[in-house]
This record gives structure tokens, C-alpha cells and sequence, in this order.
């Protein structure tokens, strides 16, 4: 019974830690370059990284561009719906 | 013919009066369909009751697919995506009615002058994100896919949608641009 109950009281601060993750979906219209630029302004990302995540976006038609609070990752689907971006939050899904 | 041109930190749009007209006739007809001036009410007032009041209100997803794609789901639950909605969408329109209403009065002046002429000194993030607004707007009015280009190379003159299309790639192309001078 002790046993249950730690596990239980783990498995539920382990669902609260669990982070969100932001997701930027593919699109038809959005350009490659306007993509990259936007990912540059918002997250503060190297040229290198935001060529890396737009091009997983293109070809995978998703990606994980940021991981954190609830918080975090809804200010930052608005800052990227007010680009235009296809974007939604989540619970992260690995766990 | 449009273009962008920089100086240093300072960002100008030649345009024909043709195209301006066009432009312009984009723009507030995007306008009209983000319901101009409905939310702006919400933030005109600092007062704590109407701020208040404005969030008890039920904004549900839209129904036009234009507004659908401009102002998405932030989540995949329905009932989250509805609560989030309620406290941000109001400024998710407002931001876009902004910049398409600063858009707007540059053109305005271009237009009432009834001359090809430039904007000087515009806000080149501003119009970055107005211009790739209009251009989602027109995607979905014209189910934009992978494969419209190539459509529309090989679209009769007469087809009524042609200039559409030329619009919208055109448009694509003044963004492309704007971007490539953004990022030199």
C-alpha cells in the first residue's frame, strides 16, 4: 500500500513538471525565408537553428521550436499567430 | 513596377497608382472581415470593469476560413482552445488591424495624389507581417497548394481568377523582397 501511494505521489509531480512544448506547423503559403526570419525574431535563434527548424517543419510539417511553462508557450503561439504562423501548444508528449 | 528599396535604417515602397489601388482594395476588404473597430473597445478603455466585462464574453472559433487561418486554435482540445481564445483574441485582431490600417493610410495618400509614387520611412516589420496577412487571406480563397504555381502558369488569360493569382504572387514576391533587405 506504501509502495502505491509513492508512486502515485510521483507520477503526479511528474505530470506537473511535465513541460509544454510550442509547435509551428507546415503551410502552402508562408514562405521558407519569412519562416526563418520570424523564428530569428521571436526566439532569438542563430540563422543556423531557424533554417534547421523551418526546414523540419517543410518536410516533417511540424517541429518543437520551444519547451517550457504554460505561460511561455502561449505568449509565444500568439506571438507567432500575429506572424501569421501556424502554431499550437501542448503538453510534451515524450513522457 | 513595386519595389522596396533601404537606406540604412530607413525602408520606402515605389508603387504604380495601379497597384496601390489594388493594395488597397485588399486591405480593406481584410479589414472588413476582422470586423473593424468590433474589439477595439476592449483596449481603448483602461477602465477595470470593461476590461473585465470584455473577458466574460464567449468568442467562438470563426467561421470564415479566412478568419480561421489568421486567427488559428492555439490548442488542439477544443474547450482550451475556446478559454484561450476569450483572453487573446481580441488582441490577436486588433495587432492585425493595426498594422493593415497603417498599411492602408500610406496608401491612401498615394492613391488621393493620383500618381505613382513612394512611401517613404515605412515600418518594414509592420508591413511584413500586413502584406503576408493579405497573402494567407488570399491563399485560402484561392485553396493555395504546393502545386498552384504551376496552375496558374497554365491558366487560360480569360479565366476570371487569373488576376487573382497574379495578386497573390505577386505579393509573394514583394514580401520575398522586403525580406531580403530586412536581412542584408
Amino acid at each position: 500500500m506504501g509502495d502505491t501511494l509513492t508512486d502515485s505521489e510521483i507520477s503526479i509531480e511528474q505530470l506537473l513538471d511535465r513541460p509544454w512544448v510550442c509547435i509551428v506547423w507546415d503551410d502552402p503559403v508562408n514562405l521558407m525565408s519569412y519562416v526563418t526570419f520570424v523564428l530569428i525574431k521571436i526566439f532569438g535563434f542563430s540563422k543556423e537553428k531557424a533554417h534547421d527548424k523551418m526546414m523540419q517543419v517543410h518536410i516533417e510539417g511540424r517541429s518543437v521550436v520551444a519547451t517550457g511553462s504554460r505561460e511561455e508557450m502561449e505568449h509565444y503561439v500568439q506571438a507567432l499567430h500575429e506572424h501569421g504562423l501556424w502554431a499550437t501548444l501542448q503538453r510534451d508528449d515524450k513522457i | 513596377m513595386s519595389e522596396f528599396a533601404r537606406d540604412g535604417e530607413a525602408y520606402s515602397l515605389s508603387l504604380s497608382i495601379d497597384e496601390a489601388h489594388v493594395l488597397i482594395n485588399l486591405v480593406e476588404q481584410l479589414l472588413e472581415l476582422l470586423g473593424e473597430g468590433d474589439f477595439a473597445h476592449h483596449y481603448d478603455n483602461n477602465d477595470p470593469f470593461a476590461q473585465l466585462m470584455a473577458m466574460q464574453q464567449e468568442i467562438a472559433q470563426p467561421e470564415d476560413p479566412v478568419l480561421k487561418r489568421l486567427l488559428p486554435n492555439a490548442y488542439a482540445d477544443p474547450e482550451a482552445a475556446d478559454d484561450f481564445r476569450r483572453y487573446t483574441e481580441p488582441a490577436l485582431r486588433l495587432n492585425k488591424q493595426q498594422g493593415l490600417r497603417t498599411v492602408r493610410e500610406a496608401l491612401t495618400i498615394l492613391v488621393d495624389n493620383e500618381s505613382a509614387g513612394v512611401i517613404e520611412e515605412l515600418d518594414a516589420q509592420l508591413w511584413l507581417k500586413a502584406i503576408n496577412d493579405l497573402r494567407l487571406a488570399l491563399s485560402v480563397r484561392l485553396d493555395i497548394d504546393g502545386e498552384s504555381f504551376e496552375k496558374f502558369e497554365n491558366m487560360p488569360d480569360e479565366d476570371p481568377q487569373k488576376g487573382i493569382y497574379a495578386v497573390y504572387f505577386w505579393l509573394g514576391w514583394l514580401q520575398e523582397s522586403l525580406l531580403e533587405l530586412l536581412t542584408q
